[in-house]
């Protein structure tokens, strides 16, 4: 017998110790125990990291488009330009093309004036119209007056364009990147804040598109969703927590609320759609509809919150009211209803976020036009938020890209303090019972 | 309880179907209705805005359904729930002129606007193809003449664009374009697949003897992955171009003309795309853009002969107007004044010459 | 009276029908030596009052001004000359509506002649009396309930009772709209996907492997061959839906053992706040996020690596849908994860397990069943996603199972095929509904197995 065979032997005849064993595999475990909290910490890291790319991404796109490049226009509004009657149908652009005529006398020859009148926005020859018709008394004079440039001018001057293309290949010919710079150098272009973005509905042009239209309707929408969910809900939710007998039907009521919560938004669209617009004939593209289709969407949410809130009363509140002989619906209203209300309040924001970001059910009923006019009331015709960014998406130039990213921004801005209410509201009213 | 309950729930249905008519009662419609062509739509919706700024009147209001589902929606009938005007990227048929008589649309006055060709355009990045309507027809016809020989046809077996005509790139033939409700549809199939067909002789002979299966030969297009229909918005084609160097798309020069730092249009039978090109003729795939007005709500619908005259003024449609800035390729003067003239008289459109 | 005027005012006389009941009440209690002698405390008579008072005018009001328009417009049209009156129905209604907007002082069309102003004047002075009439119906009908009941106030009358019993009714209804929706959603899916099965048949489409529905819309036209076969559809809906669970379950898991296991009450305070940001995020964006950053990143790398990567991969969309769904899983898990009773961990503690043996041997055993069902919830949450696959994913109908092709799925199509050409009596516009039909039924499916699954296992282990 050799050594390796009496060592054996050995270890044959005593049986190794427990904690032996456990030693020996102690410096693996810990390791594995080590490994698996960094899968867990990097898990957090990951989605933490995806979220801060996602805001990073979209901020860094959409900050730009806050500023709009603005250009100085001395303007001789020339009565024989405009005409002597009915100054509101007048040649303003004409009236434009002259201003940057007399601005730059050299330039000839057709395509020459034609880039020349590029660097302008069109919009220019509106904002005009608006000072002579609020003043008719500028006729003859003439007015200093800062126009919005055109799209690309604007992209230029923010930095996205490279300034070495040629002309084929680039947006603007070097002709009118000499004249660009000949208008900084008179100090007459320059970056402003962007009220258009704020104030304007959707336009074909980038320089005068803006949101004021889709967050009006957004208002309105949400108005009406608000108005018919909140009532509703939290009724519906008071009768099934606290006067519903438990049989199979309120069974199934629950399981049906739950489901309605969890159905993907699309279908309500089709219901919408099937049901609003074909059946009941309502009008297309109204916040009308597109609240109402919110209203069964955020109906469910606002349903089950409510109903958490009511459980989490305590009995011995309720007993207390029936104990000095308040009738069950007393009991409900006067004391159970106002102490559940913060959770409900909580849920109605929560529901309401959510019903903010909805895209999907509002293209559907036909909120996806291409409307200019920033609606008023609940019928005219009007799109929201995330469709008018859903919308925008699809337009390849630069600069929308840009007020895409500022308008999910704003977006992003409403939702986040939306949801910061409900946490402070909730945490606000907090009871430990 | 129960019966209470389902008579209560009946009451609460029967008042919200009251009210709607409430609803109903209120909203009479004071804005322009106008649906159809997406290559039209750039067109229309510059003129609407005009419109809409400098006049009292509502900015209408504007969906891209695609020329044929405009016309579709156009010719379901006269009334306030109809739309007003259809835009439409190739001229009216007959069919959808006998369902507009059927369906009570009776005066129609047809507008032309101007011209566009039809660009088959790809990535910057990519070398500019050369194609001819030929291999166009052999590239993306559902069935083809064998390339073996014989006056048969089989499947289309082409996989690049090299297998069609060696002279292309090896690449795989990938190709955007509009679904049949498209009115960019109809005109390519008709100017590009049609003559590519009519190449081949014994095609040639089958349109002249049975034009209806010649059709069915020229205007099928292959679906087993290298045609896709990308839907009613040309602006999403020009993004998946600028994605995709080997995709083609097919659309209308408008959007080429306004992305030009993007993408490139393909030489077909040897010209390229240009404003002059398609206003003198010399490039083969271009079309008369229409649009289509329903005289039953002129004078009825506030505004619409405020949008006819806007949309029929110098300064828009005109050789130096805002729509040619867009891509628009205007009409020669004598097709203008004569248009203008139908409009101010609201000719209507009584056959099709 | 115009009709706000009128609502306005029923409210005002249904307060003043409270205040009255209530000061009667008050009368009668003092008669009777205080009001512990009447049955229900006085706000209860006030309430019944107004009730009575407010409920009929409004229902009247309701009514009414529903039927007003119709009944008008046909008075109007009665009194139209001859030639207008004998128009098509469309053609007419084209008049009435310019005559309406003429009457609320709309922009009207044209030159507006004789007949237009006298068809708006007559509906002018119609709608006058009308609104007259109403007003002086429903006052009167909120005054004789108000008087009535009032006098019929006691201190015996059982107020209380019936008031409590309108309130529940109430409360009933807006139960039933919650009912009402369901079987709206059922129907109005149901009804136009039936009218699809009659064209196409049902094995067609759920088995079928060709999906082209751009189908002709005209007699003379020439469109695909309008196959209808949903597999490729619903395979893409699959892959998709993949991608997103394979990327979502493992971060979301080892999210919510991390916060419920590892981390301190501040980590805790500031990461699962943040992770909630990313549910509330709007799926628009994140179709935004997916068409302009990671597509073209998934692109680029792929060249770099060699490999052909479409522009719109499934993958792309898959990542992003993904990432949105992290929170679901975590959220929902970290609840059942926290709910499992520390008992089970200490007695796993008390053997010698490390705390990663004691998560992975015991609390997740134990929480299986909760996490299970928070996986199906997302799963269905991912299938019945829009805008991010409408945004990032094709249109294309590829029968593959590569992640770097471009598929399309479910949602997408029902968005492509109803935005747009709106007749509904095409198959193509059908399909549409029947593939929101099988969404529909298959994400109920889910979450009612979901929600079996965690109620059938939860009580093993309590």
């Amino acid at each position: 017998m050799n050594k390796a065979d009496l060592i054996r032997a050995e270890e044959k005849k005593t049986p190794k110790r427990t904690i032996d064993v456990v030693r020996a595999g102690l410096a693996k475990r810990y390791r594995a125990e080590g490994r698996f909290k960094l899968y867990g910490l990097g898990a957090i890291i990951i989605s933490l990291l995806c979220l801060a790319i996602l805001f990073i991404s979209i901020v860094g796109k959409g900050y730009p488009a806050f500023q709009q490049t603005f250009i100085q226009l001395e303007v001789f509004f020339d009565p024989a330009v405009l005409g002597q009657e009915n100054l509101s149908s007048a040649n303003f652009p004409g009236l434009v093309k002259k201003t940057l005529r007399n601005m730059f006398p050299d330039v000839k020859g057709r395509s020459d004036k034609r880039a020349l009148y590029q660097l302008v926005s069109t919009g220019a020859a509106f904002q005009l119209r608006e000072m002579i018709l609020k003043d008719p008394g500028l006729v003859g004079k003439t007015v200093s007056v800062w126009v919005p440039a055109d799209d690309d001018v604007d992209m230029l001057m923010k930095g996205h364009f490279d300034r070495k293309m040629s002309e084929s290949g680039g947006r603007l010919n070097n002709k009118q990147l000499a004249w660009i710079d000949e208008l900084s150098r008179q100090g007459k272009i320059e970056k402003r804040f962007n009220t258009i973005f704020f104030t304007s509905g959707d336009s074909r042009e980038p320089e005068l598109a803006g949101i004021g239209g889709a967050a009006s309707g957004t208002v309105l929408t949400l108005v009406v969703t608000l108005i018919l969910s909140f009532p509703i809900g939290v009724a519906a939710a008071v009768y099934l927590e606290e006067f519903a007998s438990k049989n199979r039907w309120t069974d199934l009521i629950e399981v049906n609320v739950n489901n309605l919560a969890a159905v993907p938004s699309i279908v309500f669209g089709l219901l919408g759609l099937g049901v609003f617009l074909n059946f009941f004939g309502l009008p297309r593209s109204a916040p009308l509809v597109g609240g109402l289709v919110l209203t069964l969407m955020t109906l469910p949410i606002i349903i089950i919150a409510s109903r958490a809130a009511l459980q989490s009363v305590p009995p011995s509140i309720r007993e207390g009211a029936l104990g000095v002989g308040a009738s069950k619906m007393q009991m409900v209203m006067h004391h159970v209803l106002p102490l559940a209300l913060p959770g409900m309040l909580t849920g109605t924001i929560i529901g309401m976020a959510r019903a903010l970001g909805e895209t999907a059910p509002l293209l559907m009923i036909g909120m996806v036009a291409f409307i200019v006019d920033i609606p008023t009331g609940f019928t005219d015709p009007s799109t929201v938020l995330p469709v008018q960014i859903y919308l925008w998406a699809d337009s390849p130039e630069r600069a929308f890209v840009e007020r895409t990213s500022a308008a999910i921004i704003v977006l992003l801005a409403f939702l986040i303090i939306m949801n910061a209410a409900a946490i402070i509201l909730r945490k606000k009213f907090e009871r430990r019972w | 309880m129960a019966k209470k309950t389902v008579l209560l729930a009946t009451a609460l249905v029967f008042i919200f179907v009251v009210s709607t008519g409430v609803v109903n009662a209120q909203s009479a419609r004071d804005y322009i209705s106008i649906v159809g062509s997406s290559t039209v739509y750039p067109f229309a919706t510059v003129v609407a805005e005009q419109f809409g700024k400098t006049t009292r009147y509502k900015t209408p209001k504007i969906e891209s359904t695609g020329s044929g589902g405009g016309l579709k929606l156009f010719c379901a009938g006269v009334g306030v729930e109809h739309p007003d005007i259809t835009n439409a990227s190739r001229r009216i048929k007959k069919s959808e002129l006998e369902k507009c008589q059927s369906n009570g649309v009776t005066e129609i006055v047809e507008v032309k606007i101007g011209y566009d060709g039809i660009v088959l355009a790809n990535s910057n990045r990519a070398k500019p193809m050369k194609l001819s309507r030929k291999d166009i027809f052999l590239a993306l016809a559902k069935e083809v003449p064998d390339p073996k020989g014989g006056e048969k046809l089989v499947a289309n077996p082409y996989r690049t664009w090299k297998d069609v005509n060696p002279s292309l790139p090896n690449i795989r033939i990938e190709v955007l374009g509009p679904p049949p409700t498209s009115g960019t549809r109809d005109a390519f199939v008709e100017l590009a697949m049609e003559s590519g067909a009519k190449k081949f002789d014994w095609l040639a002979a089958l349109r002249k003897k049975d034009k209806k299966a010649f059709k069915a030969v020229a205007h099928t297009l292959r679906e087993d992955g290298a045609y896709i229909e990308a839907g009613e918005n040309d602006n999403l084609i020009v993004q998946k171009l600028d994605a995709n160097p080997n995709a083609v798309g097919i659309f209308g020069f408008s959007f080429l003309d306004q992305n030009t730092d993007k993408i490139q249009g393909s030489y077909v039978d040897g010209v390229q795309p240009s404003f002059d090109a398609i206003a003198s003729g010399d490039y083969p795939l271009s079309r008369p853009l229409f649009f289509y007005v329903k005289k039953a709500h002129i004078g009825v619908i506030p505004g619409m002969e405020g949008y006819l005259a806007e949309f029929t003024s110098e300064k828009a449609w005109g050789p130096d107007g805002y729509l040619a800035d867009k891509g628009m390729i205007p009409m020669p003067d004598a097709e203008r004044y004569k248009y203008r003239a139908d409009v101010a008289k609201l000719r209507v459109l009584t056959a099709l010459k | 009276m115009s009709p706000t005027t009128l609502f306005a005012a029923l409210l005002m006389l249904s307060a003043a029908a409270f205040y009255f009941g209530r000061q009667r009440a008050f009368a009668i209690a003092g008669k009777a030596g205080g009001t512990r002698h009447l049955h229900s405390r006085p706000t209860y008579y006030g309430l019944l009052t107004a009730l009575w008072c407010g409920i009929p005018a409004l229902l009247i009001f309701v009514l009414w001004l529903g039927f007003e328009d119709k009944i008008i417009t046909n008075l109007v049209i009665a009194d139209l000359p001859n030639a207008i009156r004998h128009l098509p129905e469309n053609r007419l209604n084209l008049v009435v509506n310019d005559i309406k907007n003429l009457v609320t002082g709309n922009i009207v069309a044209a030159e507006v002649d004789a007949t237009m102003q006298a068809g708006a004047a007559h509906y002018r002075s119609l709608q006058a009396t009308s609104n007259a009439a109403l007003a002086v119906v429903a006052l009167s009908l909120g005054i004789v309930g108000a008087v009535g009941v009032r006098s019929r106030i006691s201190r015996t009358l059982r107020a209380r009772n019936l008031v409590e019993q309108v309130i529940k009714y109430i409360l009933i209804a807006c139960s039933c709209i919650a009912i009402l929706t369901t079987i709206g959603i059922v129907l109005s899916v149901l009804y136009e996907a039936l009218r699809f099965f009659k064209a196409i048949p049902i094995t067609d489409f759920l088995f079928g492997l060709k999906w082209s529905p751009q189908m002709a819309i005209r007699a003379d036209q020439v469109g695909s061959s309008g196959a209808f076969g949903a597999i490729p559809v619903f395979l893409g809906t699959l892959l998709i839906s993949a991608i997103a669970m394979a990327v979502a379950v493992p971060v979301g898991l080892m999210s919510a053992i991390y916060l419920a296991e590892y981390a301190n009450r501040r980590f805790r305070d500031v990461a699962k706040p943040l992770l909630e940001i990313l549910a509330g995020i709007p799926t628009v964006v994140y179709g935004f996020f997916a068409a302009i950053t990671v597509a073209p990143f998934i692109r680029n790398s792929g060249s770099v690596l060699g490999l052909e990567v479409s522009s719109e991969s499934a993958l792309a969309a898959g990542l992003v849908m993904g990432i949105m769904i992290i929170p679901f899983v975590s959220s929902l898990s970290d609840d059942v994860i926290n709910a499992v009773p520390q008992a089970l961990r200490d007695g796993a503690y008390s053997l010698g397990a490390t705390r990663s043996e004691a998560i992975k041997q015991v609390v997740l055993p134990a929480a299986l069943p909760g996490i299970v069902g928070s996986v199906l919830l997302a799963v269905s949450r991912a299938i019945g996603e829009t805008m991010i696959v409408v945004m990032a994913a094709g249109l294309a109908a590829n029968l593959t199972l590569n992640p770097f092709k471009t598929v399309t799925t479910v949602t997408v199509q029902i968005v492509t095929l109803l935005v747009g050409d709106q007749e509904f009596d095409s198959p193509k516009t059908l399909a549409a509904f029947a593939l929101g039909l099988v969404l529909f039924i298959v994400t109920l499916f889910l979450n009612v197995i979901a929600l079996k699954v965690v109620r059938k296992y939860r009580e093993q282990y309590e």
